[in-house]
């Protein structure tokens, strides 16, 4: 029970990667994204080990076809992963066995992948490709919340006894190597994807303010400061 | 402002971070821990490729006291940060320049550091040491997020006229694996640390249901479940 984008922005080479589901601390289970290598994302039933064996294969060279077929010889329980990787550039593909509770599937686009499971119907992934292609031209952080937003509403995830919450939800975008560029993340709420696009309308408030601070500490305002600059709400 | 303890458990071997600030979204700033390898915080105005150059530090074998060096030498405006750091022996060296605001210092011991700034003052972090030493066979996230209480509790962020509050809050901790044991963080919230303790006793409900679904899916429950069996052992 997930659902999830992974994407390459095509104009600032970018990687990112939104997650929301009823599983609580979901962004703490995503580290298969690295800055110029790729993004792996499994879930439904997760072989911890994956992602970051994707990326080392990535990383030396592998495409996103030949990654997934190594994940599938190395993993007697591959019918039970959903997987999705990107390369650097853009090269995509997906897996979804027949172990994951069902619906599940997914849709690999130019340079992303919408996928999920124990969800409403195909529907939710076609909400979450029409979120993410709405706005091309918006940043990538803003298109990947656009289409867990689009998934959450064309009905999400639904279990066996009905619609389940989201009760976690993440966003990481990569551009630079040594910290990421976007990382917010919701752990535990009623509705987690709401809030996190209230995490991360007010981190973009601090974004450039927090990176200055720390370039050019000599030239810093206060935190007291900077917040008396911002709107009132 | 900011306070932190890096910690690592002397039994296992296992190394974790524990950080609240009222700054938001901390743990984007706190990804700084290496299995098997150490634990660094860059914090105050924090030089955001610091905690990454000291983990690859540490991985080539460099001590906590010679990554600390390194970082001094690689950095113009070393004078503003506030750095921690432990290796994977348990040597621990904190950090706190002259440039860095409010009340600020660190306590350093074997296997941990405690540290701050923009505090209410020296009480705090020594409470948060404190905090952490209370129950040392006990987990050490659980050991971590004590250490956080405690500096919560002695006054946390501010001045004698103005409290801050803390805003977010993050616990990570590494053991054997490449990736985290416990990845827990709260973003944005009125009461960052009150929220953090209610996302970790919860998430200490599932943590071993989530890894074994993954290990063996064959037969796995569902979480609904598991979660009705929760509640039926309440």
């Amino acid at each position: 029970m997930t659902f999830s984008i992974i994407a390459r922005c095509p104009k600032t080479r970018r990687l990112g990667l939104g997650i929301a589901t009823f599983s609580i601390a979901a962004g703490g289970r995503c580290e298969g994204i690295r800055h110029g290598v790729g993004i792996c994302k499994t879930q439904a039933y997760i072989n911890r080990g994956n992602d970051l064996l994707a990326l080392q294969m990535l990383e030396q060279g592998s495409s996103p076809v030949a990654v997934m077929k190594f994940l599938e010889a190395g993993d007697p329980d591959h019918e039970f992963r959903q997987i999705a990787i990107i390369d650097r550039e853009g090269n995509a593909c997906a897996h979804t066995g027949s172990g994951p509770r069902r619906w599940a599937g997914h849709h690999v686009g130019d340079g992303f992948v919408a996928f999920g499971n124990v969800l409403a119907g195909p529907y939710v992934i076609d909400g979450i490709v029409k979120g993410f292609l709405a706005n091309p031209k918006d940043e990538l952080e803003f298109r990947l919340l656009a289409a867990l937003e689009a998934g959450r509403d064309a009905g999400g995830q639904v279990g066996q006894e009905g619609h389940l919450p989201e009760r976690s939800a993440a966003l990481y975008v990569a551009s630079e190597p040594d910290h990421p560029d976007i990382d917010a993340r919701v752990d535990l709420h009623p509705e987690a994807v709401s809030e996190l696009r209230r995490v991360l309308e007010e981190f973009k408030l601090y974004e450039v303010f927090y990176r200055e601070r720390g370039h050019r500490p000599d030239r810093a305002m206060s935190q007291g400061e900077f917040v008396a600059t911002l709107p009132k709400r | 402002m900011t306070y932190t303890i890096l910690g690592r458990c002397a039994r296992t071997g296992r190394l974790g971070i524990g950080i609240a600030t009222f700054s938001i979204t901390v743990g984007r700033y706190a990804r700084s821990v290496r299995s098997m390898t150490g634990v660094v915080i860059s914090q105050a105005f924090p030089n955001e490729n610091n905690n990454q150059i000291a983990l690859r530090l540490l991985d080539q074998g460099f001590s906590a006291k010679a990554t600390l060096e390194h970082l001094k030498t690689n950095d113009a405006f070393y004078t503003y940060r506030q750095i921690g750091v432990i290796d994977r022996t348990g040597s621990a060296v904190g950090y706190t320049g002259p440039a860095v605001r409010g009340w600020c210092g660190e306590v350093v011991g074997e296997n941990y550091v405690a540290s701050g700034n923009g505090l209410v003052g020296q009480h705090v972090v020594e409470a948060i040491a404190k905090g952490f030493l209370a129950e040392p066979d006990a987990d050490l996230e659980h050991r971590l997020l004590m250490g956080i209480e405690a500096g919560r509790d002695a006054g946390g962020q501010g001045t004698a006229d103005l409290h801050r509050t803390e805003r977010s809050a993050a616990l990570l901790v590494h053991s054997r694996d490449p990736y985290p044991d416990i990845d827990l963080r709260v973003d944005l919230h009125e009461k960052a640390v009150d929220e953090l303790r209610r996302v970790w006793t919860e998430y200490k409900q599932y943590e071993g249901y989530y890894r074994r679904r993954g290990e063996h899916p064959r037969g796995a429950p569902s979480q609904e479940s598991f979660m009705a069996a929760l509640q039926r052992a309440q």
